[in-house]
């Protein structure tokens, strides 16, 4: 019966077509919406993940970067430094606003930087030179590009003119940037005061794991929360995905019900047009659970033929979107791919009920009646 | 070889209830013997494809039974059904109903799997039957790609795979030339007397009468008059018993002839007639 249910799909070109061409998209587009937001997590994350720090030092009960304020005292950065087991303290100030390029404004996390920070910094320049003082900015490559905007040129930032002294890579995604400047300039442009908004830690070689350390950190230094840079970045990621999954849910819930609409059809036209066949089958002595087996494994072969192009079209559009899109990433990972195979598992088999309960109720005596 | 019996005792079929009952079939009683070729004639809506369907179990009488080789099949539950059509029945349709995505070879070897051969043995008895039946080149044909006659000896081939006792015939030469029709009226012939099976035939073809054993007239539902056939020894022609031109005893044995001059020769010089396959054929002790 199995060599049956591939004859017959490999008959039915035209069918085949539009129910594999139909699921694979359906499928697709989970797959690559799974795989945007994959990448932009990853993206959002680039400036915890690169940052140097291993230990993220912040306000009490702060635990990302995205939509919060962190504020510091001034002395705090001293104090952590004096922990055991770190080996080095750097203060840094953020806030998210706006880099404006002409007529562009263009979303960012701005960081202030102290003078000579180890940590904290752009982590690869494609053009220009690091932060060596006042009135100087390094914004994104890929903004600056956006907006025809050279190393030397001035943007603004937090109300106030900078010149542009670097293009950082790697430091922008879909949803915004990151913009370098010097904390003293930061400090000036939010009205002064000494407060820092975040702490990055290294942690002393051979010293204890960052979890020790950041644990150590909060019992002794009051008002902070420190969190190791993994656990810093999956709360960035956390906020991320609560903010967007309504979305990814919706957008796969509509993939999902396109791809089982297509299958439906097609399973149902299929088993249609070899109703008399099932008939004669069934007229011969074939079970109904002979017969239900040709037709879910038809439904099976056409989603799994379906999903196999969608992981591979997914997989293709991964390589070839970054080069067009600096900022949009897509990432295909092993959670989405087995979400997605569950879901093309539950469209074979819901596509499949209206033929099987079409085939239970064929009349075997049909075959003499000539229908 | 089989030494099964198909026994038909009282058989009703009604459709509706009430004012819209509609009695397809009326108390119908007949027997088939092992090797027995019976013919069903009738006009259309006489009951024929009603009857046909009850016997090859697709369809459950209303009224009396059904038995084949003793076991009453009309009464099994019908859960069993499947297992007792693909052992007990082969069925030929008019239309050949071959499965059109698979080859020659697939369309017999598949019903041989229902029933439980493996794949290897089903494909070898499948390329056996094809091959004695002269189909050996047209094993990976698809249906599409046989002629009318082929399609109905892979028919046939599908009906004898799992060697089943009893063979049920809807009109099997309605969509063949009268040339085909002949040679597939001797195959089903050959299935019946070579090989001990039942063979009951669904037809309007008057042609089926040259191969048949005994006719069947069905009208109303019910068995007007029966026919039993005979074959002239001389002219070789299919003759009614009843309505013979003439017969004669010989050697306790009668012979039925289409004419005078038939039975004239036949007279004159009885050895000459009397081959064995002839006796069997054309005479009844």
């Amino acid at each position: 019966m199995n060599r049956l249910a591939i004859r017959n799909l490999v008959q039915s070109k035209r069918v085949v077509l539009i129910s594999v061409g139909g699921v694979t998209l359906a499928l697709l587009l989970m797959l690559t919406l799974d795989a945007i937001f994959t990448g932009v997590e990853r993206q959002i994350t680039a400036y915890v993940d690169f940052s140097g720090a291993d230990i993220w030092v912040s306000q009490e009960s702060v635990r990302n970067l995205h939509m919060t304020t962190s504020s510091l005292p001034a002395g705090v950065a001293e104090r952590v430094g004096e922990v055991g087991g770190v080996a080095e303290a750097v203060p840094i100030l953020y806030l998210s606003n706006m880099i404006v390029t002409g007529e562009d404004r263009h979303l960012a996390y701005v960081i202030g930087l102290p003078p000579d920070a180890s940590m904290g910094g752009p982590w690869r320049l494609a053009e220009g030179r690091p932060l060596s003082g006042s009135g100087q900015a390094i914004i994104d490559r890929s903004v600056a590009e956006g907006s025809g905007t050279s190393v030397g040129d001035e943007v603004e930032i937090l109300g106030r003119a900078l010149e542009v002294v670097g293009l950082a890579e790697g430091t922008a995604s879909l949803v915004n940037s990151v913009a370098f400047i010097a904390a003293e300039d930061f400090a000036q442009l939010r009205g002064g005061g000494e407060a820092v908004s975040f702490v990055l830690v290294r942690v002393a070689v051979g010293a204890e794991t960052a979890s020790e350390v950041a644990a150590r950190i909060e019992t002794e230094v009051e008002g902070v929360t420190a969190l190791p840079r993994a656990e810093f970045a999956a709360e960035e990621r956390r906020v991320v995905r609560d903010m967007s999954t309504d979305v990814v849910t919706i957008m796969n819930l509509v993939g999902f019900l396109i791809g089982l609409a297509v299958m439906a059809l097609s399973v149902y036209v299929a088993t249609l047009s070899r109703r008399s066949e099932f008939g004669v089958l069934k007229a011969l002595g074939a079970k109904t659970s002979d017969l239900n087996r040709v037709v879910i494994l038809q439904s099976l072969l056409s989603v799994g033929i379906g999903f196999v192009l969608a992981a591979a079209l997914t997989f293709a559009l991964s390589m070839i979107i970054p080069s067009l899109s600096a900022n949009l990433t897509l990432r295909l990972s092993a959670a989405s791919l087995l979400k997605v195979a569950a879901a093309s598992v539950v469209i074979a088999g819901a596509a499949a009920l209206m033929p099987v309960r079409q085939i239970a109720r064929l009349d075997p005596a049909m075959v003499f009646r000539g229908k | 070889m089989s030494s099964s019996t198909l026994e038909v005792t009282h058989v009703t079929r009604r459709y509706g209830a009430g004012a819209t009952e509609v009695v397809a079939v009326r108390d119908v009683s007949m027997t088939v013997a092992p090797g027995e070729i019976v013919l069903i004639m009738g006009p259309s809506g006489s009951g024929k494809t009603t009857l046909l369907s009850m016997l090859g179990a697709l369809l459950r009488p209303s009224g009396g039974t059904i038995s084949l080789n003793g076991t009453p099949i009309s009464e099994l539950p019908e859960g069993r059904l499947p297992k007792v059509r693909l052992h007990k029945f082969g069925f030929v349709f008019q239309d050949f109903n071959l499965l059109s995505s698979l080859s020659a070879l697939e369309n017999v070897a598949i019903v041989a799997q229902l029933a439980g051969a493996g794949p290897r043995r089903a494909r070898e008895r499948a390329r056996d039957l094809l091959i004695e039946f002269g189909l050996g080149d047209r094993l990976a044909f698809l249906p599409e790609k046989l002629s009318g006659g082929e399609k109905q000896r892979v028919a046939i081939a599908r009906a004898l795979v799992n060697e089943p006792p009893l063979i049920l015939a809807d009109e099997p030469t309605a969509n063949l030339d009268s040339k085909i029709g002949h040679e597939i009226m001797r195959l089903l012939r050959r299935v019946a007397k070579e090989q001990g099976r039942s063979v009951v035939i669904v037809s309007h073809d008057q042609r089926i009468k040259e191969i048949a054993d005994r006719v069947l007239w069905l009208e109303d539902g019910q068995f007007k008059e029966m026919v039993t056939m005979a074959e002239d020894p001389v002219c070789k022609m299919a003759v009614e018993r009843e309505k013979a031109a003439d017969r004669l005893e010989h050697a306790g044995v009668t012979y039925y002839f289409c004419s005078r001059g038939c039975r004239k020769e036949f007279e004159a010089d009885p050895a000459r007639y009397l081959l064995p396959e002839r006796t069997l054929q054309g005479a009844s002790v």
